[in-house]
């Protein structure tokens, strides 16, 4: 009679223990971070295994993370052991449960971090078989060997905890997707908006100082081309940092580039923030225009040297300083008006980079030179990783 | 009132250039045009003493990466009326909802009768 009534109470408990765990996978399904897992293994663990405590265990590099307890007396909540010096870290090290009915004999253990408190057996199992990320251990007060059921349980339970977090990791992904791409469509709508600005200018500038509507046209067009190739050069680049002769290979290509003989290029390797390399290239493409129709350009025989260095002044500031020289034109002329051209290349990049520029008109062919300090937005190609 | 004498602070000199030009168009004294804001600070030290040397000034928010607010914060203490013009579709800032926002590109006819505000103001 009393076997009877012990193994309907056995049965019962078994019960309950199956709806806890139940319900505790349907609870780790519904977490969404790495907290609400380990409350939910906390709170659940004992009364599914019938443990005097458990934790829950995670892998930080080479250190086991014993994150949460819930036990009748203090484990090591909040500490970190090297995995190789718990087990906890032996479980997920061979990616296999280990159940040790007397922990005071078997190696695996470090003893003396056990002697305060009150285990003497345990079960623990790992979270993830390949590669586990975490480990959930059971302990009791009692020497004893748990039961092949109780420990079916517990990996059972770590099966879903293992999902949990998988879910957990997507799920904190997929948020920082989303707040990434609502930052990048601001972004967007401010650099749109700004360079609509710059066409705004150009587009008011070409028009103050075009003769005729064609000119106008013209000289409009050539202008919105050149930024626009600055951005496909950009966009390229991923709207990262740009190479000084990556933009003016791009800024020369409408006239044939580097390959025409009558270029030549030589400086040291310096990169460009994205906004500034728009700016250089407005600056080259001005340069290019005006040599094009105007200058060294006009005659078979012309030269263009764009030379450039990085130089350091008596005033201890590093400094690019770029040179664009043009021989063999037509005979040079102070123009009588300043067009736009030529202030953008005098106040532009100079301006932005609070640094000078100078436009020398000497009869041999015009001579642009550029000095602005290195800084984030201009520096040294070889010093940048 | 003689010709608005104004300030500007802007990083891009391409837009710099047009608001001068829009500026000077209808009337206006360029009295400074900064593209950062250590410069117009530095500017403003010697400048902002009564009389003020300025009637009023534009500004850029976002300056290669600094915010352009001890500049306002300046010319706010100083008594001088200024507008902001920006890409950002809002401030970044509480504490200016008083001060007109002009949106870029910008409107040259909103920039006049900001010029005009400037003059009610002095």
């Amino acid at each position: 009679m009393l076997n009877v009534a012990n193994a309907d109470r056995s049965e019962q408990a078994d019960h309950a223990a199956l709806i806890t765990l139940v319900e505790t996978i349907e609870a780790l399904s519904a977490t969404r971070s790495i907290e609400d897992v380990a409350a939910v293994v906390r709170s659940a663990a004992r009364r599914i295994s019938g443990a005097d405590g458990v934790c829950f265990v995670l892998r930080d590099g080479d250190k086991c993370w014993y994150l949460d307890e819930d036990a009748i007396g203090p484990m090591w909540k909040g500490q970190r052991f090297p995995l190789t010096a718990c087990i906890s870290g032996w479980a997920m090290l061979n990616g296999q449960t280990v159940v040790i009915p007397d922990i005071y004999v078997d190696d695996r253990i470090p003893h003396d971090a056990y002697r305060p408190t009150f285990v003497k057996s345990l079960v623990m199992t790992p979270v993830r078989l390949k590669d586990p990320i975490a480990a959930i251990g059971a302990y009791w007060a009692m020497g004893q060997t748990p039961s092949p059921d109780t420990v079916l349980k517990l990996e059972t339970m770590a099966r879903a905890t293992a999902a949990a977090i998988e879910n957990a990791n997507l799920y904190a992904s997929l948020t920082q997707a989303l707040d990434r791409r609502t930052f990048l469509l601001r972004e967007l709508d401010h650099r749109v908006k700004n360079t609509l600005a710059s066409v705004q200018s150009i587009a008011r500038q070409t028009l103050r100082n075009a003769p005729s509507p064609a000119d106008f046209a013209e000289s409009f067009e050539s202008r919105l081309m050149g930024l626009s190739r600055a951005h496909e050069l950009l966009t390229r680049q991923g709207w990262d940092r740009t190479d000084l002769r990556d933009i003016l290979e791009t800024a020369l290509e409408p006239f044939g580039g580097l390959a025409d003989p009558r270029f030549t290029a030589r400086g040291p390797a310096v990169t460009l923030s994205a906004e500034t390399a728009v700016g250089m290239h407005m600056t080259l493409h001005e340069l290019m225009v005006n040599a094009a129709k105007h200058g060294a350009l006009t005659t078979a025989s012309g030269q263009v040297g764009v030379i450039w260095r990085i130089e350091t002044l008596q005033d201890g500031i590093p400094s690019l300083v770029l040179e664009w020289v043009e021989r063999g034109g037509p005979p040079v002329f102070v123009p009588k008006r300043r067009g736009f051209g030529t202030r953008l290349l005098e106040h532009g990049l100079a301006r932005d980079l609070g640094g000078e520029a100078a436009l020398t008109y000497q009869p041999k062919g015009l001579t642009y030179s550029l000095r602005v300090p290195l800084s984030e937005r201009v520096a040294d190609g070889m010093k940048v990783a | 009132m003689s010709a608005p004498r104004i300030m500007i602070v802007e990083d891009e000199a391409l837009v710099a250039l047009m608001v001068e030009d829009l500026l000077t168009d209808i009337g206006c004294q360029i009295s400074g045009s900064f593209g950062a804001v250590d410069e117009a600070l530095a500017y403003l030290k010697n400048a902002a003493v009564p009389p003020p040397a300025l009637d009023g000034a534009v500004l850029d928010v976002n300056i290669g990466g600094t915010m352009v607010f001890p500049v306002a914060e300046r010319l706010r203490a100083a008594g001088i009326p200024f507008v902001f013009a920006t890409g950002y579709g809002a401030l970044p800032r509480k504490g200016f909802e008083d001060v007109t926002v002009l949106n870029k590109p910008i409107n040259p006819l909103l920039l006049e009768d900001a010029v005009k505000g400037f003059c009610k103001a002095a």
